[in-house]
């Protein structure tokens, strides 16, 4: 799992936020899209990219993008 | 005073949560129940729970027809069947695809329309026989994520109003229910994805706080008895007030 891939599908998901605002650093919670559908995207997009099970405590628990990249490869 | 007293009950999903609450208190009205689910262990806690004598328990998965038929073919006549059995899966309409839908569909709705079919056509309801099928108040809203959970708990109600015109010449009614949250497992599993701070919040937005599994089983047993013996086609609320809002 390579975190670049990992980035680009996390913009997958969105759909109005510039592509370079995402990297490892992006706190995610801060984005303007960030919601309660984006957080269900990012589980739906782990489970299908990576079959992790991402909970809400998870994503809670992380702050950065990378924060969840550590997570899902841990998982994985 | 609501007795079930001589009545042969039918209720799946009884493994746990408001399908387990349904078949002990439809026992302790006196009725004689039959549970199925698809976990053998959970299935024998509910029924060590039951009140009285008679009961029985089937391992039966809905969306296998093999199971319908042995289920069927075990099956006396009911005078009450709660559809119960259902799964919940949160996903954005962006991240569905054919099995998604497949795999809730299957479940909350084609296997209840499947076993009601069976049932009917092999005459397995007696006359005035109370059938009910527990939607959800997702089927009302349109909450982000639940596209096919709250769809799949749409069509049962639809459904339901079916049946009951076709079956009111026998004096057998038909009648939905719609639940807000009740703290169940299935709930806590599927709440999975929202923080316990979410949840907290979420519970404010119901005047009387989440239900508990028997405050649905209460609505249900007033169904099933010949109380209600004038509803059918009926979908019912019953969420705390959480619609009033």
């Amino acid at each position: 799992m390579e975190i670049n891939a990992f980035l680009k599908n996390f913009a997958d998901i969105l759909d109005d936020t510039d592509a370079a605002l995402i990297t490892q650093e992006t706190v995610f919670r801060d984005l303007d899209e960030w919601n309660s559908l984006t957080a269900l995207s990012l589980i739906a997009m782990a489970d299908e990219e990576y079959s992790v099970k991402l909970t809400g405590d998870d994503i809670k628990s992380s702050d950065s993008l990378n924060d969840i990249f550590e997570i899902i490869k841990n998982k994985g | 005073m609501i007795t079930l007293q001589d009545k042969n009950i039918l209720v799946t999903g009884a493994s746990q949560g408001i399908g387990r609450e349904i078949a002990i208190s439809a026992s302790k009205l006196g009725a004689t129940v039959t549970i199925v689910g698809r976990n053998v262990e959970k299935l024998q806690e509910t029924i060590s729970l039951l009140s009285g004598s008679g009961h029985k328990m089937q391992v039966v998965d809905l969306s296998n027809a093999a199971d319908i038929d042995e289920l069927i073919s075990q099956s006396l006549p009911y005078d009450g069947v709660i559809f119960n059995a259902g799964i919940v899966e949160y996903l954005p309409v962006k991240f569905l695809n054919e099995s998604k839908i497949d795999a809730v569909f299957s479940v909350n709705f084609d296997s209840n329309v499947v076993l009601s079919q069976k049932l009917i056509k092999k005459k397995l309801l007696n006359k005035k026989a109370s059938l009910v099928f527990i939607s959800s108040i997702s089927s009302k809203l349109g909450v982000g994520g639940t596209a096919m959970y709250a769809a799949s708990k749409a069509a049962l109600i639809s459904f339901s109003k079916v049946l009951a015109t076709e079956l009111a010449p026998q004096g057998i009614r038909s009648n939905s229910i719609c639940p807000g949250i009740v703290k169940t497992a299935m709930t806590e599993q599927a709440n999975d994805a929202a923080s316990e701070e979410e949840l907290k919040k979420a519970e404010l937005e119901y005047p009387l706080g989440y239900g508990e599994p028997s405050d649905v089983a209460g609505l249900v047993m007033y169904l099933l008895s010949d109380m209600s013996k004038w509803m059918t086609g009926s979908d019912l609320i019953i969420d705390g007030g959480f619609t009033l809002k």
